[in-house]
């Protein structure tokens, strides 16, 4: 088979393909290394729920989390126009306070389960910088409003 | 109606296991009749399915609300294009379409290819019925659209505001459709894996239909950043979310196939990676409409939503083992024709876009399932935003576009080097402009130098067309119009390619641009008050409220100046819908001066007026949406049919393949 074409001798072959296998290798090790970097920083939250970080807290103090849990009915204080939203997040056991004040996601609302994520700093409400519900793409009608 | 569509699906499950015994059957025994019986079955399998989708979609109309799918997605008061895409809005029905596009599609190549492709045929349907006798089985025994309520309802429950928007109509059936035919081009592979015909024919059978699926695919992609950019609010048009990224992966991994097989058409090599590209590609795909129902990722109680999930998992996992145990089993079959004699080869090229290309696919794959990995690997779930992607996926697309600026220069087996920098002059020149006069003015080095990448990529291309076009004119003494629609009428699948690498241009100025200089700011204004973001000043005139026949409407109008010249006026909008009253649905206001989107999001507003509004300019997102238009141009320039039928057969007598048979 490898005698199809061989216009270069086998030397210059075997150089072509350490060349190669190099190149491929500097591929390889460009992802690898852009992947281990990106994982270090801001780029990574841990992922707990409400009971999980309270048990952790010293543990996740002053680092990224993201908390999945249940909107606290009646928890919600809406500030004026422009100002942080105070609500509290709950997993059955245990609640969290958060502050957010970016704009809200469309599907918000008392008792919803969200993701919050956003800077943890133990005896403090949590940060939020981003509020996710469930994903709309799973195209799951949400519980009906009007029960 | 609800009878008819289960009975459909019944007796499609039947006939599919029977179709799949016939054709093994009949391949084996050579029995000609019993194939031809076990291509009718395939037929008759996708009448079936549109026959049941078919009803289903008359149970929507005629608000049939006994049926437990249709009361939950659907109201009395939904406009009726609206009711009939709820049909795919949800888990069963998604499915149905599915089925629908698998089976039509497949029943469409047994028909093109029945007098080409006849020792694959039946294996190829063989597979494709294994494939729809999963399904089916899915949609009789766990995820019935047909179930019925045991009490009937007066009006069904209304779809998800979110999704009634003329670009959610358009993206799940573009991505499922993606998803779903990528079954064919699979069925080609394992075909020929089974057969051992591992020649170039099965190749030409499947790229057109590849090509279908990957066009079908990118498209669901755009219509989806297009969905996001105008419904989601936040600016933005691709967030990273985990079910986009899932559906990006077979995009990624069939673009990297595409380009692939064009080497080992004309080089006979990377067989084994081509093969496993399609296998990676289709079980991407799998994974992609698993994942979405199984709610895994997006929820942190993991494998706790949805008993389908095992289903997928469990056949995912079947694919994985049977494909890999295959293509192992015929690795000896596989063996390239020839080898890479140069680095710089066109050869060479490709292979390193395809080793690109991987890495980006595997990136993403690990930052989306990273919150499965580091529980499984260090009992922490831990889960990567944004930020994580754009600076792995960032600076590897930037190598792409190099790639991208280099790669149609070089040649078959050995490129000289003078040559390749002689094309290469315009280009670098142009980009070395472009570098120096942005990082004079930009703040960002970054976007000065990702510029300037795109720029020389852009100028190849161009210079392409343009040496191309020049050749015809002298040659055939054309007119530079007639000479520029011959050449790409007669060397479509190269200039097509080029045209879809003009998309990627497009559409990759548009997100250097609108990432480096993207302007947000938040705005609490009275009717009346006015406020500054960059160059625009935004007049918030006060809020409008008005009814339609499924919801309430509030719109904030706000006029934009640039400078001093008024620009126009915007409304962005918020939708209460009837049933949804505590989801309020967004429709961003957004206004396109000159190359500048001025986009307005109502965020929150009280009784006298005072409203909070958000308000971003993103420059050049508008390219992103012409690129798409782009990308449709240069995808139905590839498909242009070619104007030599006789191809088709002529690789049967090449040596290449009769060695193997």
């Amino acid at each position: 088979m490898s005698s199809a074409v061989a216009t270069t001798g086998p030397t210059g072959r075997v150089r072509v393909d350490v060349r190669l296998l190099g190149i491929a290798l500097v591929i390889a090790a460009a992802v690898g290394y852009l992947m281990y970097t990106g994982l270090q920083g801001s780029a990574a939250s841990y992922f707990v729920t409400v009971s999980e970080l309270q048990a952790r807290a010293s543990e996740v103090d002053g680092r990224r989390v993201r908390v999945g849990g249940d909107v606290v009915p009646g928890s919600i204080v809406h500030g004026g126009p422009g100002e942080p939203i105070h609500f509290r997040i709950s997993d059955g056991t245990m609640e969290l306070e958060v502050v957010y004040a970016g704009v809200l996601p469309d599907i918000f609302a008392d008792g919803r389960h969200v993701i919050v994520e956003g800077l943890y700093r133990v005896g403090q409400p949590v940060q939020a910088d981003s509020v996710l519900t469930q994903c709309p793409s799973r195209f799951e009608a949400t519980p009906q409003a009007s029960g | 109606m609800a009878q008819l569509g289960s009975g459909a699906l019944i007796l499609a499950l039947i006939l599919a296991v029977y179709g799949i015994g016939a054709s093994l059957l009949g391949a084996r025994r050579r029995m000609p009749e019993l194939l031809q019986s076990a291509f009718r079955a395939t037929y008759g399998v996708a009448l079936l399915v549109a026959l049941a989708v078919f009803a289903l979609v008359m149970a929507f109309v005629r608000h049939d609300f006994r049926l437990a799918y249709v009361a939950a997605r659907s109201s009395r008061d939904m406009p009726l294009h609206y009711v009939i895409a709820a049909f795919y809005g949800g888990q069963e029905g998604s499915l149905l379409y599915w089925a629908m596009v698998a089976s039509v599609l497949g029943a469409l190549a047994l028909y093109l290819h029945r007098n080409s492709d006849r020792l694959l045929l039946p294996y190829m349907n063989a597979t494709l019925l294994s494939i729809l006798t999963f399904l089916l089985l899915v949609l009789t025994v766990v995820a019935s659209p047909f179930r019925l309520l045991p009490v009937t309802p007066p009006d069904g429950a209304g779809l998800n505001p979110l999704l009634r928007d003329p670009g959610m109509m358009a993206h799940p059936p573009l991505l499922l459709a993606g998803y779903a035919s990528f079954s064919v081009p699979f069925a080609f592979g394992m075909a020929a894996l089974i057969t051992g015909r591992l020649g170039s024919d099965w190749l030409r059978a499947i790229r057109r239909w590849a090509l279908l699926s990957w066009a079908i695919l990118g498209m669901g992609l755009l219509v989806g950043a297009w969905w996001a950019y105008h419904v989601l609010g936040w600016g933005g048009y691709w967030g990273w979310d985990p079910v986009e990224n899932l559906a990006l992966l077979p995009w990624l991994t069939s673009t990297a196939f595409l380009h692939s097989i064009i080497v080992q058409e004309r080089r006979g090599m990377l067989k084994v990676w081509n093969l496993a590209l399609l296998l990676a590609t289709f079980a991407l795909s799998i994974y992609g409409t698993f994942i979405v129902r199984s709610g895994i990722l997006s929820s942190v109680h993991s494998f706790a939503t949805s008993d389908i999930g095992h289903w997928f998992l469990v056949y995912l996992s079947l694919v994985l083992v049977v494909g890999i145990g295959l293509l192992v089993y015929r690795l000896p079959g596989l063996q390239s024709e020839r080898r890479i004699e140069s680095v710089t080869s066109r050869e060479a090229g490709f292979l390193f876009n395809n080793l690109l290309l991987t890495g980006i696919a595997f990136a993403v794959f690990w930052g989306t399932n990273f919150v499965l990995f580091s529980e499984l690997f260090w009992e922490t779930r831990i889960s990567v935003g944004p930020p994580f992607y754009n600076r792995v996926v960032g600076p590897l697309l930037l190598v792409l576009l190099l790639l991208m600026a280099i790669g149609p220069l070089l040649s078959w087996r050995r490129t000289e080097l003078p040559i390749l920098l002689r094309n290469l002059r315009w280009p670098v020149a142009g980009a070395v402009a472009v570098a120096v006069i942005g990082l004079l003015f930009f703040e960002r080095a970054w976007a000065a130098f990702a510029f300037a990448v795109a720029i020389a990529a852009t100028l190849v291309t161009v210079q392409e067309f343009w040496r191309g076009i020049a050749a015809r004119r002298r040659m055939a003494r054309e007119n530079p119009l007639v000479a520029a629609w011959r050449l790409v009428e007669r060397n479509n699948r190269r200039y097509g390619g080029y045209l879809v690498h003009f998309a990627v241009f497009l559409i990759a100025f548009g997100v250097i641009a609108s990432n480096a200089f993207q302007i947000e700011r938040q705005f609490v204004l009275r009717p009346g008050e006015r406020g500054t973001i960059g160059a625009y000043t935004v007049v918030y005139r006060g809020l409008d409220d008005r009814r339609t026949a499924d919801a309430e409407v509030v719109s904030a109008i706000v006029d934009v100046y640039r400078g001093d010249r008024f620009a126009g006026t915007v409304e962005s909008h918020r939708y209460f819908y009837r049933n949804y009253e505590d989801q309020p649905t967004a429709r961003m206001g957004i206004m396109l001066v000159g190359m500048d989107d001025v986009y307005v999001v109502l965020d929150r507003w009280q009784d006298d007026g005072t409203a909070s509004l958000r308000v971003y300019i993103n420059p050049l997102v508008i390219w992103i949406w012409i690129g798409a238009a782009v990308f449709l141009l240069g995808t139905v320039t590839l498909f242009w049919p070619q104007p030599v039928p006789v191809a088709v057969r002529v690789p049967r007598t090449l040596p290449g393949a009769a060695k193997e048979a």
